[in-house]
């Protein structure tokens, strides 16, 4: 014990050099935003490797379910393009001479989507956030929309060269413009942090006609998303305080809990749009 | 003792302030600045404790540090540096030196004394310039701030050296 109390003392002043060493490269950290982010982003590279080897082994387990999805939605498709077909048909029957139904062949539908796999995803903080193994190599860039089968996710927030970071609607920060499935009044969407399925539509005029169980789609107002996307239906709606509009609980059609693949939606025009509102605001 | 400490603390707060106030405004050519405050750890006296070096060393860091805005990093280097003291002179000088002598050119001779500087401050200069990138982004650049600035730091030691009344007065 004397031995060990020697060696000790005539150690230390190797204790105290890792002391202040230690003190110092904590004052380094702790005070200079250069140094922590460097920390942080080569931590970052290491995270997102292994959250995608780990996506890519619950992905499997999932895949019955997936499989359904898409039998449902195909289905879904199928009786559409049907329907579609049948109204096609009439309307030729009825206008032989109908020629001002044809499409412009130059006309580009301006909207095109990249399929991506969700490697990390939370939904019990109150800002959530979903990454996705798809990034800038990939042609993602930030304020992309992003869907899944079912309906609405979010937008795209940051990307790095193989994994973008998605701001779902479980998320506060997120605000979305909708409106209920065959009216033209838009109102507000926003997630209030603490139910999953649920979200609040606010702003929507007090005369807009609905029923609980009615769709909400996006009213394509933000150059993010195309109009007509589900959001979700109408669960419950109570007046506002200021009487003049109705805030509406809508029951968010995509599962959050169990997102496995998602679309980013690229518009080739966003930011023609985007640039040309802001010409407008700057000339106002 | 008391003669010793009273020393010290007039050494420090002396290169403390014309580092703080002077020299922490060159950067010359934008890539090269001399560290003179590194001066009163070399002349710390020869036979103090490795304790009490490596804690000085800290203190002049810190104090650096906050003047020029850089919490940490002259710490960690100097804490690094005066711990690496007593073996660069025991390297260069052996074992054989009279206690409580002060380095100096007349104490290790001007060829020993120069050869410690240099090792001491390059030994200071990359640990703080390694800690102030922190990545190899740039190693060339990285290797010829730090040269400069040995450079810079170890010619006005040897400067300031040679204009030091205390240490040619102690010498005889």
């Amino acid at each position: 014990m004397r031995k060990l109390l020697e060696f000790l003392i005539g150690k230390r002043h190797w204790f105290l050099f890792i002391l202040l060493e230690a003190v110092s490269l904590v004052l380094v950290y702790r005070n200079n935003a250069y140094q922590r982010n460097i920390m942080f982003s080569s931590a970052n590279v290491v995270t997102g490797y292994i959250a995608s080897i780990s996506g890519s082994v619950t992905s499997y387990l999932n895949l019955r379910d997936i499989n359904k999805e898409l039998l449902e939605r195909n289905g879904q498709l199928e009786l559409q393009m049907l329907d579609l077909q049948d109204q096609l048909d009439a309307l030729i029957a009825d206008t032989v001479s109908f020629k001002g139904f044809a499409p412009d062949s130059a006309e580009q539908f301006p909207y095109s989507f990249v399929v991506a796999d969700v490697v990390n995803n939370s939904v019990t903080h109150l800002s959530n956030y979903i990454t996705v193994n798809k990034g800038k190599l990939d042609g993602i860039v930030p304020d992309m929309g992003v869907v899944s089968e079912r309906g609405v996710v979010g937008i795209v927030s940051t990307v790095s060269d193989h994994f973008s970071v998605i701001i779902p609607l479980l998320n506060p920060k997120f605000r979305l413009s909708c409106k209920v499935l065959g009216s033209s009044y838009f109102g507000s969407l926003s997630w209030n942090g603490r139910n999953t399925l649920y979200a609040n539509l606010d702003e929507l005029p007090r005369h807009v006609e609905f029923q609980k169980g009615d769709t909400i789609v996006t009213s394509g107002y933000s150059a993010v998303f195309p109009s007509g996307i589900i959001v979700g239906t109408v669960a419950d709606f109570e007046k506002q305080h200021d009487d003049n509009f109705y805030s509406l609980q809508v029951k968010l059609a995509t599962d959050f809990q169990a997102l496995n693949n998602v679309r980013i939606i690229k518009n080739f025009r966003q930011a023609e749009q985007i640039g040309v509102e802001q010409e407008a605001k700057r000339n106002d | 003792m008391i003669n010793n400490l009273l020393r010290s603390f007039i050494y420090f707060v002396v290169f403390v302030l014309i580092q703080v106030l002077i020299l922490n405004n060159i950067h010359f050519l934008r890539i090269a600045t001399p560290f003179l405050y590194l001066y009163f750890i070399i002349k710390m006296p020869v036979g103090s404790s490795r304790t009490q070096v490596v804690f000085f060393s800290f203190i002049a860091g810190v104090v650096i540090d906050m003047f020029s805005n850089t919490p940490g990093m002259h710490a960690a280097a100097c804490t690094l540096a005066g711990f690496c003291r007593e073996p660069l002179i025991r390297v260069f000088m052996g074992k054989d030196l009279p206690e409580g002598i002060f380095p100096s050119y007349k104490t290790f001779g001007f060829g020993g004394f120069f050869r410690y500087v240099l090792s001491f401050v390059l030994i200071q200069h990359t640990a703080l310039f390694m800690i102030e990138s922190l990545t190899l982004f740039d190693p060339l650049f990285l290797v010829v701030r730090i040269l400069s600035s040995v450079v810079m730091t170890t010619l006005l030691i040897c400067t300031v050296e040679a204009f030091n009344i205390e240490s040619q007065k102690s010498g005889e």
